[in-house]
């Protein structure tokens, strides 16, 4: 059978596309992590009439203020220090970041006890990439590669300290 | 939950669980989205190109659903709503999630590889091409070619000017045609 032009291909997908039955599908059940948010709303309410949830929610606010306050200068001073390398850019960005995460989540006890091993493997990568960088600072792939290592460790950290509902 | 919901709603319309959730019937709720989910999941997954990333704003969809329900006014489809909702919770997925790296320095997503594209099962052709996609031209591709919106709204939904939104649509097929013919 001979392979249909790319035109006949495209209109016969594009027709299928919205089909259910030609859908993909969730690898998980998803359902659960619905139904557990909105049954968790009536418990919020309650949790805002409760002062020491309030005050947790405001050292919250507090570190999110904190963190957009220091994003915001990141990108101010990036502009202004426009011979800075995307390399040094990044990294003084990124390592404001973490350490207000750090200290954000210092007081609240972690998900998994290996997550510090995990985030020293990402920091030797980080390092690895870093190395490679000095000798070739404008590729792209490997600076790319670098964001990668550092969202990774950001959302590490977030993630073992901050489970959201879908997980649950 | 679920199971009790299909075999209370088996028969039902789409429009009869609208009617429900709107009144606040959570079971009713739950037999739409045993209907409606593989649409919102395989949106997500079209724009955000990440299985992850897609299950997660599948999940926010629907309990954003479940708070904005009482705006559908049936003046459209149900469906035409929800594909509207679940792209825009999608796109503004992808903003929040955006790598804050990117803020600072440019760069432009590229899409998923084999491997990431294998992990999400079963997919016809045109999904896999999709998923390889860089992020602008796939977002463009997805919502004018199986979405159905014009290159003006989606400029506005994507904060880019009109002639970027027809040159990543064109960047788009021109890919997609490679990858086939090669393929």
């Amino acid at each position: 059978m001979t392979k249909p032009n790319f035109d006949e291909f495209l209109a016969n997908n594009l027709d299928q596309a919205n089909n259910p039955e030609h859908m993909p599908t969730p690898q998980k059940p998803l359902w659960s992590g619905v139904e557990k948010a909105i049954n968790s709303e009536f418990q919020s309410q309650t949790d805002l009439a409760n002062p020491s949830i309030n005050g947790s929610r405001w050292r919250q606010l507090s570190a999110i203020a904190a963190s957009t306050i220091i994003g915001m200068c990141a990108v101010y001073f990036s502009m202004q220090l426009p011979e800075q390398s995307p390399v040094v850019q990044m990294s003084t960005y990124f390592e404001q970041q973490k350490q207000t995460l750090l200290v954000q989540y210092s007081t609240q006890p972690a998900l998994t006890t290996d997550w510090q091993v995990q985030l020293q493997e990402l920091e030797q990568a980080e390092q690895a990439i870093k190395q490679a960088l000095e000798s070739d600072p404008d590729n792209a792939a490997l600076l790319q590669m670098l964001a990668q290592v550092y969202q990774q460790q950001l959302d590490l950290i977030n993630r073992v300290h901050q489970p959201r509902w879908q997980q649950i | 939950m679920l199971v009790d919901a299909q075999d209370a709603f088996a028969n039902d319309t789409l429009d009869e669980l609208v009617l429900r959730t709107q009144l606040g019937d959570q079971v009713a709720f739950a037999a739409l989205y045993e209907q409606c989910h593989r649409r919102v999941y395989a949106l997500c997954l079209r724009l955000l190109a990440d299985q992850a990333h897609a299950e997660d704003a599948c999940q926010e969809v629907f309990v954003q659903l479940w708070h904005k329900i009482s705006q559908f006014n049936g003046q459209s489809r149900f469906t035409t709503w929800l594909h509207s909702v679940t792209s825009n919770i999608a796109i503004s997925y992808l903003r929040k999630h955006k790598n804050w790296l990117h803020k600072v320095v440019s760069f432009e997503n590229s899409g998923m590889d084999e491997a990431g594209i294998a992990l999400c099962g079963d997919l016809n052709g045109l999904d896999k091409l999709i998923l390889r996609l860089p992020e602008r031209a796939r977002l463009v591709f997805v919502l004018h070619a199986v979405e159905g919106y014009r290159h003006e709204e989606i400029a506005a939904m994507l904060s880019m000017a009109v002639g970027s939104s027809k040159s990543h649509y064109h960047r788009a097929k021109k890919l997609l045609r490679e990858w086939y013919e090669n393929d």
